[in-house]
């Protein structure tokens, strides 16, 4: 087994009466890309910001290399990449301003990582931030989250704002990363990418995590969908008990949770004219965690 | 950090460390055409008329404005004193809550600096540049009052450090009224109120006996004028006092900080 490096313990954080996040707990292995999904409002930022101890938590705790995190500790800051999904930065300073600005920060030489990410990410470092792009913007902040080579990276919505060019780049950046051990938080709701990146993911809502699996598995054992032409159709809703998407005459379309040995055989027991067995999407679990 | 914190507040402290100093230069420039005419001791007389307690408001009982260092001593210091304190009001309202105004502070908790060490950082800046603001007018008007004559070297020593002690306790107070709440818009009408409510407590103390007891909760008591042009001596109690609360509401931001939601 490996390293746990990141350990959240029954996290929840409340804000006055209205819950931000309920009884959160997981564990990230060291080198593994962890996607942490979910919609607008269901506790992502809430996760990160208190990880990040920018806000109090209400309960819980969170160990970074089974030490606890607690805002002051500058070692463990030492040790992570932070990027958040609205980068606000100093307008009155230039990039290389900026970027000189976090190297003091640090006790190691940083610089070599520096110029390696400008040049990789194509940042003109003569530029004021106030007159940056919001793509840009973002390359900013994958250097400053990058550059002094962090062992975690807690990435909010990293990609949103780069164009796709960038985003293959980005992910060759994430993928030698994590080559060299790199755990990394990946927080998103483009659900493309986290079956593209991730190893495992975690799914988020209203505050509580429902569902921590590897990508792979959620994507072969979750969910199904099947579209099949048969005269006693009306049977087959019955026995099964199926959740119908759509019925038209004799043909109906369901999805269900079933393993696809199980539902073959059941299936068997039908005389049956049609059959069309499709996996889901990332996308369409999504959708049916949430629906 | 400590350097982009100076660099930062640079170009605020050059614009009221100009406006102060602009307006003494007029006065400089003004002065000894009007001493030297015969409207001065019109304006003496003028003033016999006015109250005592008028008078004692502004210091007008205990100096006269026929000469520089006289108007430096009345109305002079009144402009010190209002504008050294607004500028430390802003500055202690805005200096530790523009990065969660900007959203900046997301990135400098992400950083390897503690909170207390963010804290200290704009604290010492912040009296760096209260201190660099009474220095640098002290300096000018002391090159200004010794070209228009003579004065008393000590006496105006001891009253250019004054302002000092009341500034820094605005800042202080508007430093730790800025831990309870994310938005500099909130502070910044606070910390003027402060500032002028607290010298027109002070005005309105000197004035008779009955209003004596507002000067207790008025922070320009601690800046001694009166009792220096008195005495040639400034009131330990009161640098004792300004030190005090000063390192009270510091201690109290410290602790209000390290406790807050930055976001």
């Amino acid at each position: 087994m490996k390293n746990c490096v990141i350990e959240i313990q029954n996290l929840t954080k409340y804000y006055g009466n209205v819950r931000g996040v309920e009884n959160i707990s997981l564990r990230l292995e060291e080198g593994e890309i962890f996607g942490f999904i979910g919609p607008n409002g269901a506790g992502k930022s809430t996760t990160i910001r208190s990880i990040m101890n920018l806000i109090n938590k209400t309960s819980g705790k969170v160990f970074i290399e089974n030490k606890e995190f607690n805002k002051n500790d500058v070692e463990i800051k030492e040790k992570i990449g932070y990027l958040p999904s609205e980068i606000c930065l100093y307008d009155d300073l230039t990039v290389k301003e900026m970027l000189d600005y976090h190297e003091k920060f640090y006790k190691k030489n940083i610089h070599k990582k520096r110029e390696e990410l400008v040049s990789v990410l194509q940042l003109d470092e003569k530029k004021k931030i106030e007159d940056l792009s919001l793509g840009n913007l973002k390359k900013l902040g994958i250097i400053l989250a990058f550059m002094h080579e962090p062992k975690i990276l807690i990435l909010d919505e990293p990609t949103s704002g780069l164009d796709p060019i960038m985003q293959n780049v980005f992910y060759e950046l994430l993928k030698k990363e994590k080559q060299k051990g790199t755990t990394i938080f990946y927080s998103t709701h483009i659900l493309s990418e986290v079956s593209k990146i991730c190893d495992r993911v975690g799914i988020i809502k209203e505050g509580s995590l429902i569902k921590i699996e590897k990508v792979d598995d959620l994507l072969k054992n979750s969910l199904t969908f099947v579209t099949l032409t048969a005269k006693d159709n009306k049977d087959i809703i019955k026995d099964m008990n199926v959740d119908i998407i759509s019925e038209e005459e004799n043909t109906i379309k369901f999805k269900t949770n079933m393993l696809h040995d199980e539902l073959i055989k059941k299936i068997s027991a039908y005389k049956i004219d049609r059959i069309l067995i499709e996996e889901a999407t990332l996308e369409d679990l999504f959708l049916h965690y949430y629906q | 950090m400590f350097r982009r914190e100076m660099k930062v507040n640079f170009k605020s402290f050059l614009i009221w460390t100009a406006i102060l100093v602009g307006l003494f230069l007029v006065v400089f420039l003004v002065y000894p055409s009007i001493i030297n005419s015969a409207n001065i001791q019109m304006m003496d007389e003028m003033m016999q008329m006015f109250p005592e307690e008028m008078l004692k408001a502004f210091n007008m009982d205990i100096s006269s404005i026929d000469s520089a260092f006289g108007w430096l001593k009345t109305e002079g210091f009144v402009f010190v004193l209002l504008i050294t304190g607004i500028y430390s009001g802003l500055l202690g309202s805005n200096i530790l809550l523009k990065e969660e105004n900007d959203k900046t502070i997301e990135y400098l908790n992400s950083v390897p600096v503690t909170r207390k060490s963010i804290v200290l950082n704009k604290i010492i800046c912040g009296i760096l540049y209260i201190v660099f603001m009474v220095a640098i007018l002290s300096i000018f008007n002391f090159i200004g009052l010794t070209l228009s004559g003579n004065f008393d070297k000590k006496m105006y020593i001891l009253l250019s450090i004054t302002p000092i002690f009341s500034s820094l306790v605005i800042f202080a107070i508007c430093l730790f009224l800025s831990t309870f709440t994310h938005k500099t818009k909130k502070t910044l009408g606070i910390s003027l109120g402060i500032v002028f409510a607290s010298y027109f407590l002070k005005i309105i103390s000197e004035m008779g006996e009955s209003t004596e007891f507002l000067k207790y909760i008025s922070i320009f008591t601690l800046a001694d004028i009166r009792n220096v042009i008195i005495n040639v001596a400034i009131n330990p109690l009161m640098v004792i006092l300004s030190i005090g609360i000063s390192i009270i509401f510091m201690l109290g931001t410290l602790f209000r900080y390290e406790k807050k939601e930055l976001v």
